[in-house]
């Protein structure tokens, strides 16, 4: 009678759900409709299993293994074994240095661009590709900031900021530590922190590393003010952008 | 009749009734814990039923892939959304179940010899489980995943002498992120990754039922328990259709990862709490943890994401791949062993499990360390070094007082082993010396 009582449970909800998605009902009719069906199978085997007579003593043996030891192999068998064992081995490991060959061509060294796009002249836009006029932002503002024509190359975005004495401060955006955005700025004290491991630097001492697991400042960019008033850079970083690597020679 | 028939077909043309017959009425042991192996199973045949639609409705470019995941997490979907959420659901609680499952086989010793293999298989699964998760989780190429695969690249740059390669290989290209990266992601999370596991899974079940599953009654020469049919069978049934119904309730009352609310991913923006799926958070935490020291050998840098990013994983995967062998070195032991124990059986391996749960829930906790330091209003520094601290000297702490306890609990509920003594009396002898005898109550 349980049994039976969970197995149309099933087939409501089945059925249910089937009808709902053909209804267009939301998502949690659908959903509950095969919640129902479910908990009815469920209960149908959970009641058949408990309807069984108990019978939790039974038995059978257990077999172990080994060792056991293979009758010696017939003499002609044997010659080719110890003889070249060695080379054998020598044959397979040559084959496993020429199967380094594919896997080292899938990508060839040095595998990492470093183009930031940013050099002398080069305006400062934001990321709608918009020059950004020398009055901007206001004292404590800050914006993200892409040289003009490469907005979205992974290097390239830094953050300016203009400090409380009206100066322009501009450092990459990609964090020394893991490569995240430094995406956070605390006007009261002058830092940016990276929200993904609390790396924090301080934007008047050169966008130190003063606290965190970035092992670099960030690196800076030089500023200046083009004919028309436009924020331009004066050349490129005065670092690598982002975290280092063995190739990155120091 | 339609069954029978069937069987009747193929026994005339394969002999199969011998096979089934036997197979029918094995018999496995039973207990509440032996289930939990089982879940796992059922989370993973789930992923791959939800993730086989999935890939119907999924675009696998770089462009395409955030708006066809957005038709499906949009509720004007219903099927679509359920089924991405069943999806990832069932992928955090796979990765879950299996944890659990391992801690099972741990404590209860069901790793030994025999069964050191079959240790070692389900340890890679737990890997390769992960992975596939992470995979999944980065496809979307949201904002809040994005983030975490901009982390995974520069771990993987962090490698000495190979990085660049390793990383390039990864992304595709040579800069993150790089056009084929989605396609790279896809490829892994829908054919290697999935089809290692069940491989690695089918292995898994056949070791189970060749070498036969282990149990708690103390009968080494016989297994105990129930037939597969119908008793076992019902049962397992069960199970199915309970972790099923589970899954559709969360669906139901739950939103995981609304890719929606995090935006398409564009590297220049973060959110702030971004925390990956719960499996990957202790290697969160560990980088939060980290040192700054970047090492530099003869010109070459090793970036500090590289200790906590790499190689705090890598010891501690193959610490539990060798976990087998370094007990029998520890206690000698070298005999089969189909009898399950006690956890408070064996003291040190309780402290050494303590200890690792300790620390992977230490790390798994430090990912949210900014969050937790607003909340309690302490300098994020501050926590950090409390956290740095109890990282290595809590293991110890933590293993030392788990054994203990072990011992304590041990004397209450003899198992296996020799049973400890009541008491130890001094006895005189005839020669006039004294020696120790070990009495026991009653």
């Amino acid at each position: 009678m349980t049994i039976a009582f969970f197995l149309v449970l099933t087939i409501a909800g089945a059925l249910g759900a089937a009808a709902a998605a053909a209804f267009g009902a939301p998502p949690s009719a659908f959903a509950g409709g095969i919640a129902l069906a479910f908990i009815g199978f469920a209960g149908a085997a959970g009641a058949a299993a408990s309807a069984l007579h108990a019978r939790d003593d039974l038995s059978e043996p257990r077999t172990a293994h080994g060792p056991t030891h293979p009758p010696p192999l017939p003499d002609d068998a044997r010659v080719a074994r110890p003889r070249f064992l060695r080379l054998w081995f020598a044959a397979a490991g040559a084959f496993a240095v020429l199967g380094l060959v594919p896997l080292i061509s899938l990508a060839r060294k040095p595998g990492r661009a470093g183009r930031t796009g940013w050099g002398a002249g080069v305006r400062l836009v934001d990321e709608n590709n918009t020059p950004i006029p020398h009055d901007r932002l206001v004292a404590g503002g800050i914006e993200t900031v892409f040289p003009q024509g490469a907005v979205g190359l992974p290097e390239a975005p830094a953050v300016l900021i203009r400090g409380d004495d009206g100066g322009y401060r501009a450092y990459s955006k990609v964090c020394t530590h893991a490569g995240c955005p430094v995406a956070l700025y605390r006007h009261a004290s002058h830092q940016l922190i990276c929200p993904c491991h609390q790396s924090i630097f301080d934007v008047d001492d050169g966008a130190k590393n003063v606290s965190g697991p970035a092992p670099r400042p960030l690196p800076a960019l030089a500023l200046g003010v083009d004919a028309a008033g436009f924020l331009i850079a004066r050349g490129d970083f005065d670092g690598p952008v982002g975290p280092d690597d063995w190739d990155r020679v120091v | 009749m339609i069954v029978r028939r069937t069987a009747t077909w193929l026994d005339e043309r394969f002999g199969t009734n011998t096979f089934l017959h036997a197979a029918l009425a094995k018999i496995y042991p039973d207990h509440w814990s032996f289930y939990l192996g089982e879940f796992a199973l059922y989370f993973f045949m789930v992923l791959v039923g939800t993730g086989i639609w999935l890939t119907f409705a999924f675009d696998a470019s770089a462009q395409g892939a955030y708006p066809s995941v957005l038709a499906l997490a949009d509720r004007s979907h219903p099927i679509g959304y359920v089924i991405r959420q069943v999806h990832h659901w069932a992928a955090v609680c796979f990765v879950a179940a299996i944890l659990v499952h391992m801690g099972r086989i741990f404590f209860s010793g069901a790793f030994r010899k025999p069964r050191e293999l079959n240790w070692m298989i389900g340890v890679c699964m737990l890997m390769l489980a992960s992975f596939t998760g992470f995979t999944g989780y980065s496809l979307p190429n949201d904002g809040l995943s994005g983030t975490g695969l901009r982390i995974a690249y520069s771990v993987a740059l962090s490698i000495p002498l190979i990085g660049r390669w390793a990383a390039g290989v990864f992304v595709g290209g040579d800069d993150f992120p790089a056009p084929l990266l989605t396609t790279h992601l896809y490829t892994l999370h829908v054919y290697y990754l999935p089809v290692t596991i069940g491989v690695l899974l089918a292995l898994h079940l056949f070791f189970v039922v060749y070498q036969k599953h282990t149990q708690f009654v103390r009968d080494p020469k016989r297994v105990v328990g129930r037939r597969f049919w119908p008793d076992y069978a019902l049962r397992t049934v069960a199970a199915l259709g309970a972790t099923l119904a589970v899954l559709a309730l969360m669906a139901t009352f739950f939103e995981i990862n609304p890719v929606g609310d995090y935006g398409p991913y564009r590297p220049w923006i973060v959110m702030n709490g971004a925390v990956p799926d719960w499996y990957a958070a202790f290697l969160e935490g560990a980088l939060r943890l980290g040192p700054r020291t970047e090492f530099v050998i003869a010109g070459h840098p090793i970036p500090p994401v590289f200790w906590p990013g790499l190689v705090l994983p890598t010891l501690t995967f193959l610490f539990l791949l060798a976990w087998p062998f370094i007990e029998v070195r520890v206690t000698g032991d070298r005999a089969a062993h189909d009898v399950l124990q006690r956890p408070s059986a064996v003291p040190l391996r309780v402290a050494v499990g303590a200890a690792l749960i300790f620390e992977g829930l230490l790390l798994t906790i430090a990912a949210g360390d900014d969050q937790t330091a607003a909340t309690l209003h302490v300098p994020l520094d501050t926590l950090v070094w409390i956290y740095r601290v109890a990282l290595l000297a809590g293991p110890f702490a933590v293993g030392l007082l788990a054994a203990r306890i072990a011992v304590e609990v041990h004397v209450r509920t003899p198992d296996d082993g020799p049973p400890r003594p009541d008491a130890v009396v001094l006895v005189r002898n005839a020669a006039g010396g004294y020696v120790e005898e070990e009495v026991q109550a009653g």
